[in-house]
């Protein structure tokens, strides 16, 4: 059962007294591609599969991938980061995107080509796993293979899972300022263990001082921020270089 | 002037002796537990250990109210949620909601009959009894309570509740309904126990999680409703930026509203008018935990001049922040006068 058919007002509803204004762009002028993005931006996990299966016909997997799911989801990030989109939107943008993701995959026989492994956890005590769905969202978008530890995630297992994935990056998010005292543990083992992977963290409670306080630390403002620092990683800069770039 | 009289003072639209210090949510910070020897996970759970932590606010800080509880687990635990301990391998921390979630979002939650005898309330009562008993009038209690959506999260996961927020969100309202008589009815309790301000805690009701809109055409009537039966004052809290919903949360029958320095104190005032009392202040990451005493007594005295009437953290005091931080607000509030509100 569909319960929102009509997405006519899906801007309409969030514009609050006028203070926030904006539509989404035309993502491709290619019809399917477009309806295809169009269904990620608004979020709709149903009709995704039968449209993006349709347009498998005719397109390859990659393009509907780059063109249109992906092209989708970084508008929905563009909407979010203007205050068009709240977190619930993009929530349901992402799970779409990622059931388009999953059939074009089949399709190729074979994952896409992942630029880099991130991983991204939320610290151990922290059941708010909000900040970190949406890095997850994006980083998907834009290509990386991201390892998800989800929420209330033990120091050691973070550590564990670094040793075993050897990731270009590896990112914390804390909301109450009990939990992110974990990070400084986390990035005190990763240094003795040899891994001087760059660690961004960032959520509510985290602020700057707080994370360049410790070696590794890379403080997230945002978290759209979040794929640019990849790039930066995959490409090989340390975290004292992406600590300047990023902070400070 | 007592400490209770200087708050109500303020609630009572009267000018106080000076500004009222006081958190709206936890101010427990591990200084405090070593000076009064009461610690976590015991605080969470024991009424007499989280009465002595409690106590703290006002023997250790000098604060003009006492807080319980100290986590935003009582009503969702007493609504049949599995409890994840205020204790992890790396120390002592907040009790959360354990996952999975209890519902899904088609099933139908249950009120139980026996709800304030359920999990931990009976300690929480007892908690206040004790303090009742320990502060008389002289220095107030603060009864902590959580939000109608807050509480539907719980119920349902915050995933979930955000995801039915756009697309069923008709769907929540049952949800909504049960966080409405969780809250009222632990409000009652604490009240017959002897609190004397109800602080009702909204996390999931923030706008850095739903839109407003979802608040405004939701939540509000729920939250205007779980307050609306509760006779002594009352303090809203949601977290983070709420300029967008401040206005709306002026109107829940709230005489208090706790907002973060991420909300302009302008901002609420210009949009909730004079009635609304402004609580909060100090951030308490950036500031609180992070800052030293002299960004703390700066970040007061520019709330105070920008219209905060209670000086309070703008939310829960980490465990790790310095005591000193927290004495230089009670510091810098005995040395301030309000100024009359004009809007």
């Amino acid at each position: 059962m569909k319960v929102l058919n009509d997405f006519s007002n899906i801007f309409k509803r969030y514009d609050l007294d006028g203070e926030v204004k904006g539509q989404a762009k035309t993502i491709s002028k290619d019809p399917i591609m477009q309806e295809i993005a169009k269904l990620v931006i608004e979020g709709d996990d149903e009709e995704i599969s039968v449209v993006v299966k349709k347009a498998l016909e005719v397109k390859s997997p990659l393009q509907v991938i780059n063109d249109a799911l992906i092209a989708g989801m970084n508008e929905v990030s563009r909407l979010w980061a203007d205050g068009i989109y709240f977190l619930p939107q993009v929530i349901l943008s992402s799970d779409a995107m990622s059931i388009g993701i999953d059939l074009c995959e089949k399709a190729m026989g074979k994952s896409m080509d992942r630029k880099g492994t991130v991983i991204t956890h939320t610290a151990e005590g922290d059941i708010h796993d909000i900040g970190q769905v949406i890095v997850n969202a994006l980083l998907k978008a834009n290509g990386f293979e991201v390892i998800d530890l989800g929420s209330d995630v033990p120091v050691d297992k973070v550590v564990a899972a670094c040793k075993e994935y050897k990731p270009a990056m590896v990112t914390g998010t804390a909301l109450m300022t009990t939990t992110m005292t974990a990070f400084p543990k986390i990035a005190h083992q990763l240094k003795e263990a040899g891994l001087p992977i760059p660690f961004i963290c960032g959520g509510g409670a985290v602020c700057e001082e707080y994370v360049t306080a410790y070696d590794l630390g890379i403080w997230g403002k945002e978290a759209n921020q979040a794929t640019g620092m990849a790039e930066d990683a995959i490409a090989g800069e340390s975290w004292e270089s992406m600590r300047s770039k990023w902070n400070g | 002037m007592t400490p209770k009289e200087r708050i109500m003072s303020v609630i009572n639209h009267r000018e106080p002796d000076r500004v009222p210090c006081f958190g709206a949510n936890s101010t427990v910070n591990y200084d405090q537990m070593e000076k009064v020897q009461a610690f976590w996970p015991d605080g969470h759970e024991k009424g007499e250990i989280m009465a002595k932590q409690a106590l703290a606010a006002y023997t250790v800080l000098g604060f003009d109210a006492v807080r319980v509880p100290f986590c935003q687990t009582f009503e969702a635990a007493a609504l049949g949620c599995k409890i994840k301990p205020g204790i992890t391998p790396s120390g002592e921390s907040i009790p959360g909601i354990e996952h999975p979630p209890i519902y899904k979002l088609d099933d139908t939650p249950v009120f139980p009959d026996n709800f304030l005898s359920k999990a931990r309330i009976p300690e929480l009562l007892k908690a206040v009894k004790i303090l009742k008993k320990e502060l008389g009038d002289e220095v107030a209690i603060v009864g902590g309570i959580v939000g109608p959506f807050s509480i539907a999260g719980s119920l349902l996961g915050t995933i979930p509740i955000l995801k039915a927020s756009l697309r069923k969100p008709e769907m929540i309202r049952p949800f909504l309904e049960i966080g409405v008589k969780a809250g009222a009815a632990l409000a009652m309790a604490l009240i017959d126990a002897g609190v004397d301000i109800i602080s009702c805690e909204d996390m999931t009701a923030s706008p850095a999680l739903i839109a407003p809109n979802t608040y405004i055409e939701y939540e509000l009537e729920y939250q205007t409703r779980q307050l609306e039966d509760i006779s002594v004052p009352k303090i809203l809290h949601i977290c983070g930026n709420v300029e967008q919903i401040v206005g709306y949360m002026g109107h829940t029958g709230a005489d208090i509203l706790s907002i973060e320095p991420a909300t302009k104190p302008q901002v609420a005032r210009e949009k909730c008018g004079a009635e609304i009392i402004l609580m909060g202040g100090v951030d308490t990451a950036t500031t609180l935990f992070m800052g030293d005493s002299e960004t703390v007594k700066q970040t007061c005295e520019e709330s105070i001049a920008d219209g905060i009437q209670i000086l309070a953290p703008g939310c829960a005091v980490a465990p790790g922040t310095p005591l000193e931080n927290l004495l230089t607000m009670v510091e810098v509030a005995s040395k301030a006068h309000l100024k009359s509100i004009k809007i």
